[in-house]
């Protein structure tokens, strides 16, 4: 599934085998094979247009899990982003999730990070300073770590949302990322982008920045349910795939990796579950996670998944940045 | 083969080869689709009952073809039934109305027979919900749309796993009991068909019942491996066992016939959990066995490894060298193989599946690679089952129409063990002369960077079918586009004294139809 077989390959070359549909949380969910991209791309082939297909367009949560399931090795995810700007341009009203402000090109009073590497927070991390100067510490500190001001969690926006990025706003967010080597991004849905922009730096979720380190590693227990980011796990698969397996290795704990190996996503990160986390059916997918699973505490990467576990079950959630500071 | 130059107001003589379509009406490969005065009126009904009709492009068109990609035909409407009753009442209005319902599950077919010409689709997909899972007894109660790997996925929190299934994951278990299913361990435990103890069935006038092989046992052997032609299957209850990762090992044969005799040793032996033969041309063959046990896999290691005649992988390599060194303009197949090969294996042993040197999710190992390197838009994948006597030479005789055709293919042979002489297997996959363990061969060419015209296609499937009418045998797909093979192989008789049940069950001939009869 080389990049160059994933760009070339579109809808068109769907041959229907469902393989998809299986690590789908809206085919889990809905059971509607038009919610489903199979269900998009079979009704694609069969002449049908972007807007009678729009609600299967907005449904998607982006989570990715589809791309590294399809055995054609057609680019999903590349495709449905296209395909929600497709129909963007020809309609004039959106859903009520989409972002308010576009991504701008004003530049920002940003500072240049001297760092090698720099953790870019992004919506994910924002909302809690003490988590991310956690990181921080555990990371080195910040003569090691720079944050940046920038985090691009706009162009994030922008671009799960079909909206158009202004080509000199992506400009400006790269240009303050040039002095470091390695880029550590909270936000999953970026990993793709920063790769093809930046192809010389390092970009890394801050899971496996984390997991990384070996007192992190070692807080990890085999009663511990691990929850991956699912977006920055499925853009780079293959790699990732054989980490997260030496992780449950190493610690035994268990993962919400599917018989495919697939993340499942509880879908809190997506723009319709940053909305509503009730439409986006959440709570749904994190109860399907634990399902018929032993464990004592629900360790995640994501902080967005931490309020949706804590919702519907009574033992410990934690970042994994404070995983080892758990009893 | 030629195409002729067509001449401006002539029409060319068919490029198929002239003996191929020896008795295939060839308008019978793709049914006309068919339309309807009283649809509005059909629909209404149904609605008025709470049974919705989509009717929109947008979810008409997901169906235009199933697997195979071949055969093409839009539906009226599509149902997603939320209970049995909803498909009572739509198979009720049916036979009033005389709409024809083609059901699908996961729609793995490639003869188009879970493509619906005209009428209702009824996808059970909607029906995917586990209801019990059994430890005790070792069973799971499910309905019916599910596909096995979403059932795999909920067993497997609980420890468990199915027994056999088909490899490619969105097989549902109903589209499945309907047909059959064959695994790498059904020369052991058989074909999927006979994992079933009970089922619930909407009967195609609409009535609601239960069978298993004491209760409407009848129905029951029916609507098994009964190609959706006496049933909708709504609920299945299905023996399960213990998930155990598994030992595989591979042994390369340079022969077809040396090859499948030792898989016929095996089996008839028991002698592995898993075995099946997987082959690049007739060149590389492999035969793999596998193991759920440390104990089973000593034991094969005792008795039966040093008598199978295949070589290992260095061995093997060293006699394809010298057997290509002497050959050199056959280099372009040596590197096909030889990039196969190395491609393939690996997904294996992909180390995500593997643990302590045993694969787990073996469904999963299994089927991913069957999709990624024989799956495709098209595909189209004759069989032949035979009784084990005259197995070798069906393959032998496939084999020489493969070769015929298509520059690059694949082989695959499996056992299946029957449950004893049930009714189930009449005018099924399972050979009439077959006992113990009937065999099946898949045919299937690599169609990926060529394109061939569907009447090339259907000569090759009609060349592999002949062999199975001149030698008496059986097919895993006989139905769809192959249809015309069902009197020729079955003889008058049998197919007239099914037709009789058909019409009894089906008066309108509503439920599936174009399939089978
Ligand atoms: C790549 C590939 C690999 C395959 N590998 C295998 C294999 O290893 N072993 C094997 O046995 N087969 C294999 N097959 C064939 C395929 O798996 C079987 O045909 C399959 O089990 C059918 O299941 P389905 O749910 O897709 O049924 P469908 O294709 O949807 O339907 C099959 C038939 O049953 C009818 N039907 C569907 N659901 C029901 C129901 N609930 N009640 C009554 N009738 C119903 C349909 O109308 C149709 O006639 C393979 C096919 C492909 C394309």
């Amino acid at each position: 599934m080389g990049n160059k077989k994933k760009k070339t390959k579109g809808y068109e070359s769907c041959s229907g085998c469902g393989v998809c549909l299986l690590v789908c949380p809206l085919w889990r969910t809905t059971g509607a094979m038009t919610y489903t991209r199979k269900g998009r791309a079979k009704a694609m082939q069969g002449g049908v247009s972007h807007e009678e297909i729009a609600a299967s367009i907005d449904a998607c949560l982006m989570c990715g899990s589809c791309e590294p399931a399809c055995p054609e090795g057609i680019g999903i995810v590349a495709m449905n982003l296209e395909q929600r700007r497709m129909l963007n341009q020809s309609r004039s009203s959106y859903p009520a999730w989409y972002p308010k402000n576009e991504a701008t090109a004003s530049p920002r009073n940003s500072k240049l990070p001297q760092t090698k590497t720099i953790l870019m927070a992004g919506r994910n991390l924002d909302g809690d300073i003490k988590i991310v100067e956690t990181i921080v510490d555990l990371l080195g500190g910040d003569k090691n770590i720079g944050i940046a001001d920038d985090d691009g969690r706009d162009i994030a926006a922008a671009i799960e949302a079909g909206l158009p990025v202004p080509p000199d706003r992506i400009a400006l967010c790269i240009s303050l990322l040039r002095n470091a080597k390695n880029l550590i991004v909270s936000e999953g849905l970026l990993h793709r982008q920063l790769r093809e922009w930046l192809p010389a730096k390092k970009v890394m979720g801050v899971g496996e920045a984390l997991l990384n380190i070996p007192s992190i590693r070692r807080a990890l227990r085999p009663d511990d349910i691990f929850i991956v980011e699912s977006r920055g796990y499925h853009s780079d698969f293959e790699r990732l795939v054989k980490f997260y397996d030496r992780l449950r290795k190493d610690t035994g704990c268990q993962m919400n990796l599917d018989l495919q190996r697939i993340a499942i996503p509880t879908g809190a990160s997506s723009l319709r579950g940053l909305h509503n986390k009730k439409t986006a059916g959440c709570a749904e997918h994190a109860a399907w996670i634990l399902k018929g699973r032993k464990f004592k505490r629900i360790v995640v990467e994501d902080l967005a998944d931490m309020e949706v576990f804590q919702e519907i079950t009574d033992v410990p959630v934690v970042h994994l940045s404070m995983a080892g500071f758990e009893k | 083969m030629q195409i002729p130059v067509i001449e401006p107001g002539c029409i060319p003589p068919d490029p198929v080869s002239p003996d191929s379509l020896k008795g295939i009406p060839r308008q019978q490969t793709n049914p006309a689709r068919r339309s309807f005065e009283n649809w509005k009126d059909f629909v209404g009904h149904l609605r008025s009952e709470g049974v919705f009709v989509r009717e929109g492009k947008v979810e008409s068109s997901i169906f235009v073809t199933d697997a195979g990609g071949l055969a093409f035909g839009l539906p009226h409407g599509v149902v997603r039934p939320n209970s049995a009753e909803d498909i009572s009442k739509l198979l009720k209005a049916a036979q009033l109305h005389r709409v024809p319902v083609t059901v699908r599950g996961g729609g793995l077919t490639t003869e188009g027979e879970s493509v619906a010409f005209g009428g209702i689709l009824l996808d059970m997909s909607s029906l995917n919900k586990v209801l019990k899972i059994d430890a005790k007894a070792m069973t799971v109660r499910t309905q019916a749309g599910i596909f096995w790997h979403q059932l795999a996925e909920i067993l497997r929190r609980d420890g468990m796993d199915y027994l056999s299934a088909p490899l490619n994951l969105t097989a549902s278990v109903g589209g499945t009991l309907g047909v059959g299913g064959i695994d790498v361990n059904s020369s052991r435990l058989g074909c999927s068909s006979d994992q079933a103890v009970e089922l619930e069935v909407v009967t195609p006038t609409g009535e609601i019942m239960r069978c298993s092989e004491t209760e409407n046992p009848e129905l029951f052997e029916r609507v098994l491996l009964g190609y959706g032609q006496f049933g909708v299957i709504t609920e299945a209850v299905l023996k399960i066992r213990k998930f155990s990762p598994l030992t595989m090992q591979y042994y390369y044969y340079a022969s077809l016939r040396t090859a499948i005799e030792d898989l016929q040793m095996l089996s008839k032996a028991d002698a592995a959990d898993y075995a099946g033969i997987l082959t690049i041309l007739d060149r590389a063959i492999t035969l793999l066995v596998a193991f759920d046990s440390d104990e089973r896999r000593k034991e094969f290691e005792q008795i039966w490894k040093h008598k199978l005649r295949g070589h290992g992988e260095l061995g093997f390599g060293l006699l394809m060298a010298r057997y290509y060194l002497l050959r050199p303009w056959k280099m372009e197949e040596a590197l096909y193989i030889a990039s196969r090969r190395f491609k393939l294996f690996p997904e294996f042993n992909r180390p995500e599946f593997m643990r302590d040197g045993k694969i787990i999710d073996r469904t999963v190992v299994f089927s991913r690679a069957v999709w990624k390197f024989w799956g495709g838009r098209q595909m189209v994948i004759p069989d032949l089952s035979a009784k084990a006597e005259k197995f070798v030479e069906a393959v032998e005789r496939g084999n020489a129409v493969c070769r015929k055709y298509f520059k690059y293919y694949t082989l695959y042979c499996v056992g299946i063990k029957l449950k004893g002489n049930l009714p189930r297997y009449e005018m099924s996959c399972i050979p009439q002369d077959a006992s113990d363990i009937a065999y099946g061969c898949e045919f299937e060419p690599m169609l990926r960077d060529t394109d061939y015209s569907r009447d090339y296609l259907q000569s090759f499937k009609n060349e592999i079918y002949d062999i199975g009418v001149d030698m008496g045998l059986s097919y895993y797909r006989f139905g769809g586009m192959m249809k015309g093979y069902i009197r020729r192989v079955f003889g008058d008789e049998m197919v007239d004294k099914h037709l009789a049940m058909k019409k009894a069950a089906d008066p309108a001939m509503i439920l599936n139809p174009d399939v089978i009869f």
